[in-house]
């Protein structure tokens, strides 16, 4: 069964992004490759041909490149795929011993899926979420940060429910409701954008 | 200069100068910041015409008399970049945003791709006029799920607005933008690499010359820019090259987003004028180390690690004052290393990172940083060290550095040279005892 046959307007969409030739066909790769991953969870040899085809290229050029990506899986993962930052800032905030915790507790090892279908793990470079270390991303649904022990047990609780929590975003707020940073001690200080001198010709006439 | 002449302002090198404001994050956090009536109620869309009523020669002149300079690393003089665009080729134009931000420690351009989209676009609008190129790509790479999104969304907005498409706010410019998802891969930051990533291929570099402003993206004239160095115009356009030039230092003009992690009491994020000192982000804004430090990466991981003392505390970051104490701005990612975390496996961490990521196209770094660096730290750390093995590590750091196709081996250098030279002792006890200076410990605790 083919994927995109009955899905034009999609296929149109992602073409329409990239010059109308060759080379602007093979753009088209990686956009079509994570449309299947979405859908599919993984993308399959047979995929695999059905992209090569709309791209112009071959089933063997498609795999070459998927190898080059960390993100593209060519197996099924678990129910829940958790991918766990492991480079140095994450490191620093525990995430080594994150890792071996979900390991040991979910019994499950890289490339496996855990026997009851739902978890599999992968250890990943820098998500650039350093700032909230140590994290890890569930899926390609976002991000959860912060994960100390109790927020890691709470996660995977859930999970074993099927109830999957909501990624976090918690925004770095460093500007104040007035537009000025505030410092670690809580005051505010410097400036705030309203405060900016405006350019000569902005302060006339504009609406 | 005459006796008569006023004297000029002193330029603004702290955020608690009380005439500095941030702007590239003074919307990120505010509720529904991302959507284009937001962004229109606080002055959007403004620079832009002010853009176009100059012209693009004009835009160019602005963004270089602002003293800008790259935000992704290399901190190249950004109106010189915008000015190596072939103008009257008749060829196609490309401009491309790299939001690829793989460099460990860095995580500045998430939140504005997320949380402040429509500056980016404002951005991407202006350097296409400026460059006269007819599409942009944002390169965002595949795990920055919800910032691609954002960014689509907001796109949507401004094609709805006439923003973007033909003719764009009766100027006679066209201009489309379109998101790119990567998929996972650190080298696609590297400009050439994520060229060839856009163009479906492996993202491997590509040898220079040609330079992407004569033969880039499908061979035609391209360039690429970060994240907030697009943002930093939009603000040049809104308060003029005066005002940014009226920030940092003779040479590094400007605002810069600092991130910082590691045990402090407020990691994150903090836009600072550049020239500010490292107390002041470390001490002041972000409050302070959690616990006693020894080293301090200055700006993303493959910058030189510096011993933690008062002259690096006090040294102001700009890029050639950072690049006086022995190291680099880079993405002004500053990371805090404890004294009781062994330096060797922090330094084996990035090794094993910088291994992962070699695109395998050279020897000296596949074979190299792949293979024997790796396996070197790996006997180090698990016990086996041998004496004559620091003396190893440096002969083949010989041979790799400014040997390989890309500056992805030599910024593994960076952590490699720079923790044998600050902490030479912690290295022979591992090659002398097998036992390292400073043990394994806990760290995984509630935040
Ligand atoms: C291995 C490697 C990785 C890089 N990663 C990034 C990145 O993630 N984001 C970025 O903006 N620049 C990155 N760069 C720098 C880019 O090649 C390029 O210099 C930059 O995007 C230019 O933009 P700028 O002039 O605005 O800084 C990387 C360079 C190398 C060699
Ligand atoms: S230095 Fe490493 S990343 Fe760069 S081309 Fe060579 S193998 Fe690839
Ligand atoms: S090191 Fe884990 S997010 Fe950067």
């Amino acid at each position: 069964m083919s994927y995109f046959a009955e899905k034009q307007p999609l296929v149109a969409d992602i073409f329409s992004r990239y010059p109308d030739s060759p080379q602007g066909r093979r753009s088209a790769l990686m956009p079509l490759l994570r449309e299947v991953q979405d859908a599919e969870g993984f993308v399959s040899e047979s995929r695999m041909a059905e992209i090569a085809a709309l791209c112009g290229t071959t089933a063997t050029e498609v795999r070459s490149v998927i190898s080059f990506y960390s993100t593209y899986h060519t197996l099924p993962t678990g129910k829940y795929h958790l991918q766990v930052c492991s480079t140095l800032m994450c490191a620093l905030a525990g995430s080594d011993e994150l890792w071996d915790h979900l390991v040991e507790t979910l019994d499950v090892q890289p490339g496996e899926v855990s026997a009851d279908g739902r978890f599999s793990v992968q250890k990943v470079e820098c998500l650039g979420s350093c700032g909230t270390a140590p994290m890890m991303q569930i899926n390609d649904d976002g991000y959860y940060e912060n994960v100390g022990p109790s927020k890691c047990a709470r996660i995977l609780q859930s999970l074993r429910q099927d109830l999957q929590p909501l990624p976090d975003n918690p925004v770095p707020v460093t500007v104040g409701a007035d537009g000025r940073q505030v410092l670690a001690t809580g005051q505010a200080i410097g400036s705030s954008v309203t405060g900016l001198h405006r350019l000569p010709e902005q302060a006339g006439g504009e609406a | 200069m005459t006796a008569t002449a006023p004297t000029p302002p002193k330029p603004i090198t702290s955020a608690k100068d009380p005439r500095f404001a941030p702007t590239l994050y003074a919307h990120v956090g505010q509720a529904e910041s991302w959507t284009l009536p937001y962004y229109r109620r606080n002055g959007g869309y403004e620079p832009v015409k002010r853009a176009f009523a100059m012209g693009p020669d004009a835009v160019i002149e602005e963004v270089k008399k602002s003293g800008l300079r790259g935000r992704g690393g290399a901190g190249f003089a950004t109106g010189l970049k915008w000015s190596f665009m072939p103008l009257k080729d008749g060829k196609p134009h490309y401009i491309i945003c790299n939001a690829d931000e793989s460099e460990p420690g860095s995580f500045k351009d998430r939140y504005l791709l997320s949380e402040d989209p429509h500056q980016l676009i404002e951005g991407m609008i202006i350097a296409g006029y400026a460059m006269r190129a007819s599409v942009g790509y944002i390169y965002i790479r595949g795990e920055y799920v919800h910032a691609a999104e954002r960014m689509w969304a907001a796109i949507h907005e401004a094609r709805e607005a006439g923003l973007l498409g033909q003719n764009i706010l009766g100027s006679g410019f066209d201009f489309q933008l379109y998101v790119h998802r990567g998929a996972g891969a650190y080298i696609c930051g590297e400009e050439t690499a994520l060229m060839n990533s856009l163009e479906g291929l492996r993202a491997n570099p590509r040898l220079k010359p040609p330079f992407p402003a004569a033969a880039g993206l499908y061979g035609l004239p391209t360039t690429i820019n970060n994240v907030e160095t697009f943002c930093a115009a939009t603000q040049i356009l809104r308060y003029g090259a005066d005002w940014h030039a009226g920030m940092g230092t003779e040479k590094s003009k400007g605002m810069k987003l600092f991130q910082i992690s590691g045990p402090v009491a407020r990691p994150g994020v903090y836009e600072l004028p550049l020239g500010t000192t490292f107390r002041e982000l470390i001490y002041d804004w972000a409050g302070g180390p959690l616990e006693e430090m020894k080293a301090i990466i200055p700006g993303g991981s493959s910058c030189p690690m510096l011993p933690w003392t008062d002259s690096i505390l006090d040294t102001p970051m700009d890029y050639e004052s950072v690049a006086a104490a022995g190291s680099m701005l880079g993405t002004g990612g500053v990371t805090l290393i404890p004294k009781a975390d062994c330096i060797v496996n922090a330094t084996w961490n990035l090794v094993r990172f910088y291994g992962h990521e070699s695109c395998g196209k050279c020897t000296p770094c596949r074979e190299g940083i792949s293979s024997w660096m790796t396996r070197m730290y790996q006997k180090l750390v698990t016990g086996r060290g041998q004496p004559g093995d620091v003396q190893l590590i440096l002969d083949m750091s010989d041979n790799i550095g400014g040997r390989s196709f890309c500056a992805l081996a030599d910024a593994c250098l960076g952590p490699v040279l720079s923790s044998i030279k600050h902490f030479r002792e912690e290295y022979d006890a591992l090659a002398g005892t097998q036992q390292p200076l400073y043990p394994a410990r806990k760290r995984w605790k509630d935040a």
